[in-house]
């Protein structure tokens, strides 16, 4: 027997009392008693019909460093931090969404370089879009993107660069992230650090020339394509 | 830890009001910590070595923290909210002289006090258990949070003797400054009450929006703490949510009283008691959405993630138990304001018939659209007909622009009602009445038409546009047509004449469950939205500094949630009525050997009548 039929049990069975009390019990205060229990069965019977979902902690996915031997491998774990750990999908949408309430990440991959992607997702407030939409006035109240990298949310280094092969590979690109970055347990982050993300990021002739806000530098021109 | 505010496991919402501390357990803990911060210090090195301890023979620490946490929070709710309306109404019967007024407040008074020993206790109780349970945590928590300990435990010290004072006090100081000293009591009652809860607060809404820093002294990091992004829309909720609920637990008390009553006397009395029960509930429901709204933007801007997980993602379900909850107390408080109008006011309900009848229409209605999911359970079949998960038709009721709407239509709709209560039985004798009679009409048809006007252009701006202008435009309007027509039907009404005076005592016993059913609407509401403010931390005991490693490290689906919320609801409920069934005895007693309760009339006629 699940846990919901053995709930669902227990709420008619509480309605039942309930409803028996008022039957056969005249005295007022065991009458309210009995009505108290049936509304509050009620209320878990109609709890209990509708979608039970329950909130897991985020699976940790195992970064094997040895069984990752090309981009491909590195992109798969991508797409599954990109759905759980990361959260990603809890805000962006892969193609058009109406509940999606930050851009839509279809392409991404092919708009803008790799460390604009990483300075995206690790300095998020270095450029703030003001409106992703295409209509309406700029949003004075920005959906701020979390800083990947520390907590909540939290990714490695190693399931950042994961997280860019996937937009790439997903985008129809060729995978610049490549397995000799990932870095060992332990073993301090590479020197190279993924170079200053130009303003211009890789737009492709897409972009239609919006506005960004650069957060400690004024307002600069960058091509961001819907 | 998972979740579970109201549940809180982790959660030092629990400890919101008075609790925390059995009194001189606090105070005695805060003081001693004094001068002993050394030891302290050592102390917390050795506990931090063991981050959980359980007890899974009686369910596990997170189901035993959520039912102890969610009575001890639902009592310090009722023992902070009653004082502020049991002071207002100790200075209208002082303003006005009618000695039922007084006498009301002296129940409404002897309830709390016999409550606040119990919440004292479940706080002390739930200290124990959190300290027991969660080391690791409390000792994070403290190390943060100590400066405000003690300053927690010098209020309650306050508070309680204040109380004291106030309760053994009011026979004493009934007349001339002495009457003054007491309402001055009063209002020191719900400063110290006040402050009692903001403390607590700031440690529970810390946990879901922390500000963290590292430098300065620990009263620096204290404050920073406390100052965080959510703890303000949380006291203001959580304040009018105390005045809702102790309103409606003292309708319900009314209520049960009512249909147990022997006496005209008491019938008349506890009808009166039940009526302004109900009254105070509906008074502090009309703001409570809004301020509602307000914590959820404050939500969103410190958090993108966390406002979606409570409104898109697995808690988006809860908003339609939610919806569902508000709408029957939305039902119940009118229906008993309808009845008082059929029952008090004889020949009235001929007259009110179809407006009464127009109004649950519209309710109903209303309740229909606001309960509609944006998307429907269906299986992958039935989604491919429907061409996807909205309904064709109903889809379109599902989104916020429909639910603001009708949110705001049904408390128009509620603020009518009791209007219409309060002006039945009598005419307007003023020469402007019927100019004032077309203003109030005409403010009330275009506000409505207005809120229906922006809930469908909603549908065709922005979101951001809907949110920051159209919902607020709204809520704005709905706040103006209480503030235009409130002073309004006041002025008119003070130069009106009594056609059919209230004959109270009539109710018929449905009335009495009415009660009952708005006050357990109420303590669900609580005990859902803990939940969902506890759940939406997801697996952090402080969001994004301190994550849940336990093995309770997940949020339980709605229907598990939703047994413990009525089980709670439940303890609570005869955990209450036995604390007010002792508190009562002594009533009586006396009233066996001929002296009715403190609380005596119903009506200013009967106190008259009564000699009193």
């Amino acid at each position: 027997m699940s846990e919901v039929v053995l709930l669902q049990l227990i709420g008619l069975g509480v309605i039942g009392v309930g409803v028996l009390i008022l039957l056969f019990i005249q005295s007022r205060f065991p009458r309210v008693i009995g009505f108290v229990m049936i509304v509050l069965g009620l209320f878990s019977l109609i709890a209990l019909s509708i979608p039970q979902m329950a909130s897991l902690p985020p699976a940790e996915e195992k970064f094997d460093v040895a069984s990752i031997k090309t981009a491909n491998d590195m992109a798969m774990i991508g797409q599954k931090i990109f759905f759980s750990k990361g959260q990603c999908a809890l805000c962006h949408s892969i193609g058009p969404s109406e509940s999606a309430r930050c851009p839509d990440l279809k392409g991404i991959g092919a708009k803008l370089s790799r460390e604009f992607i990483y300075e995206s997702l690790t300095q998020p407030q270095a450029y703030i879009y003001l409106d992703y939409r295409h209509e309406g006035p700029p949003k004075d109240y920005p959906a701020r993107m979390p800083h990947i990298n520390k907590n909540p949310i939290g990714l490695s280094n190693n399931e950042i660069l994961s997280v860019i092969a996937f937009l790439q590979q997903m985008s129809g690109e060729p995978i610049t992230v490549s397995p000799s970055e990932i870095t060992m347990p332990g073993q301090p982050a590479p020197v190279k650090t993924p170079a200053p993300a130009s303003p211009k990021g890789k737009a492709k002739g897409k972009a239609k020339g919006k506005a960004v806000m650069k957060a400690d530098a004024g307002l600069v021109a960058m091509a961001y394509g819907h | 830890m998972r979740n579970h505010e109201a549940s809180h496991g982790r959660d030092l919402g629990g400890l919101n009001a008075w609790g925390l501390s059995v009194a001189g357990l606090a105070l005695l803990a805060g003081l001693l910590g004094l001068p002993v911060t050394g030891w302290a210090e050592e102390a917390a090195g050795a506990s931090a070595q063991v981050s959980y301890r359980d007890f899974p023979q009686l369910g596990g620490s997170r189901n035993i923290i959520w039912v102890i946490a969610q009575i001890h929070l639902l009592l310090a709710g009722f023992v902070l909210g009653v004082p502020i309306f049991a002071w207002l109404c100790e200075i209208v019967g002082w303003k006005t002289g009618e000695k039922r007024y007084d006498k009301l407040a002296k129940e409404f008074t002897k309830l709390l006090t016999s409550s606040y020993a119990t919440t004292a206790l479940f706080g002390g109780i739930l200290l124990f258990m959190l300290i027991g349970f969660y080391p690791k945590l409390m000792n994070y928590l403290t190390d943060i949070f100590f400066p405000s300990f003690v300053f927690y435990c010098v209020m309650f010290l306050l508070e309680t003797a204040t109380l004291y004072l106030y309760w053994y006090g009011w026979d004493a100081m009934q007349e001339g400054r002495a009457k003054v000293f007491h309402l001055f009591l009063g209002f020191l009652l719900n400063v110290f009450a006040f402050f009692i809860m903001v403390v607590p607060n700031s440690w529970a809404t810390f946990q879901a929006s922390p500000v963290v820093i590292a430098e300065g002294s620990s009263l620096a990091r204290a404050w920073a703490a406390t100052w965080n992004p959510t703890w303000w829309p949380v006291n203001i909720h959580r304040l009018i949510a105390n005045v809702v609920l102790g309103g409606f637990i003292c309708g319900a008390y009314a209520g049960v009283r009512y249909l147990s009553a022997k006496s005209a006397e008491e019938r008349e009395h506890y009808d009166w008691m039940g009526y302004v029960g109900n009254f105070i509930g509906v008074f502090g429901m009309l703001p409570l959405p809004f301020a509602g709204y307000w914590l959820m933007r404050e939500i969103y801007q410190y958090n993108q993630q966390m406002g979606i997980t409570l409104m898109g993602g697995f808690l988006s379900w809860l908003f339609i138990l939610q919806a569902m909850l508000i709408g029957v107390l939305f039902l119940g408080a009118n229906y008993y304001f309808w009845m008082g109008i059929t029952y008090r006011i004889p020949g009235a309900e001929t007259k009110y018939k179809k407006p009464i009848l127009a109004m649950l229409v519209i309710l109903l209605l209303c309740l229909g659209v606001w309960m509609t999911p944006h998307s429907l359970v269906a299986s992958l079949e039935e989604a491919r007909k429907l061409g996807g998960t909205h309904h064709p038709l109903l889809g379109v009721f599902g989104v916020m622009s429909a639910k603001m709407t009708v949110a705001n239509l049904m408390i128009l709709v509620t603020f009518m009602s009791f209007i219409m209560y309060w002006r039945a039985g009598k005419e307007e004798t003023a020469t402007w009445a019927k100019l004032a009679r077309a203003v109030m009409s005409g403010v009330l048809g275009v506000a409505a038409i207005v809120v229906i006007v922006l809930g469908v252009w909603g549908y065709f701006v922005p979101a951001i546009v809907r949110i920051n202008y159209f919902s607020v435009a709204q809520v704005l309007i709905v706040l103006f047509v209480m503030l235009t027509i409130t002073p309004l039907t006041a002025l008119l009404l003070k130069s009106a004449r009594t056609t059919t005076e209230m004959v109270w005592g009539r109710m018929p016993p449905r009335a009495g469950y009415a009660l009952v059913l708005n006050a357990v609407m109420v303590i669900l509401l609580m005990t859902l939205m803990g939940y969902a403010r506890s759940s939406s931390r997801v697996h952090w005991h402080i969001y994004g500094v301190m994550r849940d490693s336990s093995e309770y490290a997940y949020s339980p689906a709605l229907g598990y949630a939703a047994a413990f919320m009525s089980l709670n609801t439940f303890i609570f409920c005869m955990l209450v009525a036995f604390i007010f069934w002792v508190a009562t005895m002594g009533d009586k007693a006396k009233a066996g050997h001929g002296a009715m309760s403190a609380m005596a009339g119903g009506s200013h006629e009967l106190d008259e009548r009564s000699g009193r």
